[in-house]
């Protein structure tokens, strides 16, 4: 049997879900192996794509357009490597997190086929599959969110599923609208497309069905609820990777297909606006922890597509690269704050900021976890959170684009503002008191999210490295 | 003289766009579900004068006749919960707060500019335009099968077909894991004709969904349309109780979620090796491997569609629910 890197990525995942489905009590462990192995893939893979750039698999020996072929490059294996390595230490917390049978059972096989969609997506390249590995995202996470079996997380579960199918939905005509123009559905047809009126409304549909997938203002009112109402490591997957999937299937639409042109790229850029706003003001009001965590992915999408219009249509060339900083650093500092949060909610007992700061206990190492991944959030030096929103202003500055640098700090005001709300009650000691011992609350479960949050900080210093791995072999606008 | 094939197309036309503005403003729930059950027969007969045959069959049998089981059951499982299950009146929706009118000719107008945008860019777009057509007639003596649909959806882009059952497992798994806390609603009451007419249509249907799967290689048909067919077996056995979902089936019922899924994955990764890549069936024994993935498919296919209908993982009754069981 010949082994491929690419191929494996993807049926890991796909057979671990199968087996851990099958043998429920084993769930545990054949859901670790295989999101292990899926990491070793991951690191296989990137070693081939530093040593000779863009690789390509043709599955079945069909070539595009007729068939599909897998690609990986720089930008695909970062979206992996942050999947999978996010993806491991989640799976590590869940061990802890989740205590209930039922749960656990569940949790394996719908996060692995979970896995399998976002490494389908990240190797894609035809955009019938992309909308095939949406569905599969859609219905695994759909089934994460109201896994905690509380009425309001169906009823939020209920909620994003709509939201989610008519995002697919829309998505697919997109699809047929390209079929209709060019005939062929893969990324190399795009490219060489000219532009014409039914390539403009595939583009139209596919964003805002994407826009919708991942909650960009004003179509987020679905996710804080989901996002909020979920068990800690359902939040975690959701917040931190679900919505990737479609930002970055946005990012390669957008350089692939016929350049969206300025009117597109600031309305994009407004939408982000609104959401850093509109995201920022809802956090602030807030009453429980979780629900702020939630609003403050929708602030962190905003500013994801804030940075890809930060210098109009001609910036666009490099404007994507901020904009996929954003996104890694978000994916891993947000699975660290929704892990902590919910290791705050199990050892406190509840999860309103009001009363943090009345419990005699203290999960010291998860308050510690939350407040190293606001930093990396709120966008401090030397976090990659910083690095991002770094690069999204120098580029606006260099573009003169000063209004984008305004929302930004705007922005980011307000996040120090409500983060302050929750690190303000962590650290009031003074409140209640009680005998030394019962201030502790930390256990093994806080190793992951910790190694989360001080990566997060720590994947800051390693951003020139980032920066030119994300470039290999994917040069803007053009197939290789 | 006109052609009468165009004032069929126009009668369906006219009739498809009238049932969906039906089910969008008739009140009574179940009155939509049939209205709704209607549209999806006249939509297949549209395919089918659109010379898509496949898709109608799929449509026939997946967007019409299962999806308007799983429409019916739920209605009666809202009769049960909202106890107007003995009475006659209709269950209806009404919205708690009427939408203003405004908001509703806003909705309109938005509306129906993005539609006339899109016909715009539909007529704009080039008639009888490039497609995969030249490309598929030229691979299809390499794809070891004759009918078309079924060389790209099990050879050419099997990939995406895998994805698709795994689509509907995890669409399995999503249903299985959500915790009612509520009881099912009791079996609705079969008169006497039920027995016989079970009798009589259990054995044609499971000819049928045979035979659509083994047809799929050389003409329409195949393991989605076969597998839906078959579901019905499983929808009439449950309706009827002659067979009852029990927690100890849940490990056969596992197995056969999984069953397509993992038969097709695994014959993919299997025939990978001596240059060949994934999903890359060796020419003489194409045919076979395809007929076997899309038999071991359509069982899957039929058992989580009836799973799907019977809505929820069977787990141990509690103690009351038990008694009013016996």
């Amino acid at each position: 049997m010949q082994s491929d890197p690419m191929t494996l990525t993807l049926f890991a995942p796909l057979f671990g879900a199968i087996l851990a489905f099958l043998f429920p009590r084993a769930a545990r462990a054949l859901g670790l192996v295989a999101v292990l192995v899926t990491g070793g893939a991951v690191v296989w893979l990137a070693r081939a794509v530093l040593a000779e750039g863009a690789v390509t698999l043709a599955l079945g020996g069909w070539a595009p357009p007729l068939g599909i072929s897998l690609r990986a490059d720089g930008l695909s294996v970062a979206m992996l490597a942050m999947t999978a390595a996010v993806g491991l230490l989640v799976s590590l917390g869940a061990l802890d997190a989740l205590r209930d049978a039922r749960q656990t059972r569940y949790f394996w096989p719908l996060w692995l086929l979970l896995l399998t969609g976002m490494n389908g997506v990240y190797l894609s390249t035809d955009i019938f599959n992309l909308y095939v590995m949406i569905e599969v995202i859609a219905l695994a996470a759909v089934g994460l969110t109201v896994l905690s079996g509380t009425r309001a997380a169906l009823r939020a579960g209920l909620e994003y599923m709509y939201a989610s199918i008519l995002g697919a939905l829309l998505f697919l005509m997109g699809v047929g609208f390209v079929y209709l123009q060019l005939g062929r559905l893969d990324f190399a047809g795009l490219i060489t497309a000219e532009p014409s009126g039914a390539l403009s409304a595939a583009l139209a549909l596919m964003v805002v069905g994407l826009a919708l997938k991942t909650a960009l203002f004003p179509l987020h009112f679905w996710l804080p609820a989901a996002h909020a109402n979920a068990t800690a490591p359902a939040s975690a997957l959701l917040s931190g990777l679900v919505v990737k999937a479609a930002l970055y299937i946005f990012l390669r639409l957008t350089t692939y297909m016929p350049l969206p042109d300025e009117v597109l790229v600031t309305l994009i850029g407004t939408l982000g606006a609104g959401a850093v706003i509109w995201g920022g003001i809802q956090a602030l009001r807030a009453e429980r922890l979780k629900l702020l965590v939630a609003w403050s992915t929708v602030v962190q999408i905003g500013l994801i597509f804030i940075a890809f219009a930060r210098a109009g249509q001609v910036g666009l060339t490099e404007s994507w690269k901020a904009a996929a900083l954003l996104i890694l650093a978000h994916g891993v500092a947000k699975a660290a704050m929704f892990l902590a949060a919910g290791r705050i909610k199990d050892e406190v007992g509840h999860d309103t900021i009001r009363e943090l700061d009345k419990s005699a206990i203290r999960p010291t190492l998860a308050q510690f976890t939350f407040a190293l991944a606001a930093i990396s959030l709120i966008g401090l030096p030397p976090s990659l959170g910083f690095i991002g929103k770094w690069s999204l202003m120098e580029g606006a500055m260099a573009a003169g684009y000063w209004h984008w640098v305004g929302v930004t700090m705007i922005g980011t005001l307000l996040s120090v503002a409500y983060f302050s709300r929750v690190l303000a009650g962590f650290l009031r000691f003074d409140r209640v008191r009680a005998p030394l011992g019962e201030h502790q609350g930390w256990a093994l479960a806080d190793v992951a999210p910790l190694t989360l949050a001080v990566s997060a900080i720590g994947l800051g210093l390693l951003a020139a490295p980032i920066l030119s791995f994300i470039e290999l072999g994917y040069p803007f606008g053009a197939m290789p | 003289m006109i052609d009468p094939y165009v004032i069929l197309d126009l009668l369906l036309g006219l009739a498809v766009v009238a049932l969906a503005a039906a089910v969008l403003t008739v009140r009574d729930l179940f009155a939509a579900i049939v209205l709704f059950i209607v549209f999806g027969l006249l939509s297949a007969l549209a395919w089918v004068r659109l010379a898509a045959p496949d898709v109608a069959l799929a449509e026939a049998a997946i967007g019409t006749g299962l999806t308007g089981a799983l429409l019916l059951k739920t209605l009666h499982h809202l009769r049960y919960v909202t106890g107007s299950l003995d009475r006659q009146a209709a269950l209806s929706v009404t919205p708690v707060q009427p939408v203003p009118m405004a908001v509703i000719w806003v909705n309109a107008a938005f509306c129906g500019l993005v539609t006339l945008g899109l016909a715009a860019a539909f007529l704009g777009a080039p008639r009888n335009g490039p497609g995969f057509d030249a490309l598929v007639a030229e691979a299809m003596p390499a794809s070891g099968v004759e009918h078309p649909v079924t060389a790209v959806l099990l050879n050419f882009r099997a990939y995406d077909t895998l994805m698709e059952v795994v689509v509907l497992l995890a669409a399995v798994i999503a249903v299985w894991q959500i915790e009612r806390g509520l009881s099912e609603a009791p079996a609705p009451a079969l008169g006497e004709v039920w027995a016989g007419f079970a009798r009589l249509v259990l054995p044609a249907i499971v000819v049928i969904g045979t035979y659509l799967l083994w047809v799929g290689a050389e003409a329409p048909g195949g393991a989605f349309q076969g597998g839906a067919v078959l579901a019905a077996v499983g929808l009439l056995l449950l309706l009827s109780r002659l067979y009852v979902p029990r927690p100890a089936h849940r490990g056969v019922a596992r197995l056969g979620f999984v069953l397509g899924t993992g038969a097709f994955a695994a014959v993919a990764l299997l025939v990978a090796g001596g240059g060949r890549v994934a999903f890359e069936y060796p020419l003489e024994h194409a045919k076979t491997l395809i007929l076997l993935i899309e038999g071991v498919v359509t069982i899957s296919i039929a058992i989580t569609l009836a799973a799907l209908f019977h809505g929820r993982e069977p787990v141990a009754l509690s103690a009351s629910e038990t008694r009013h069981d016996a």
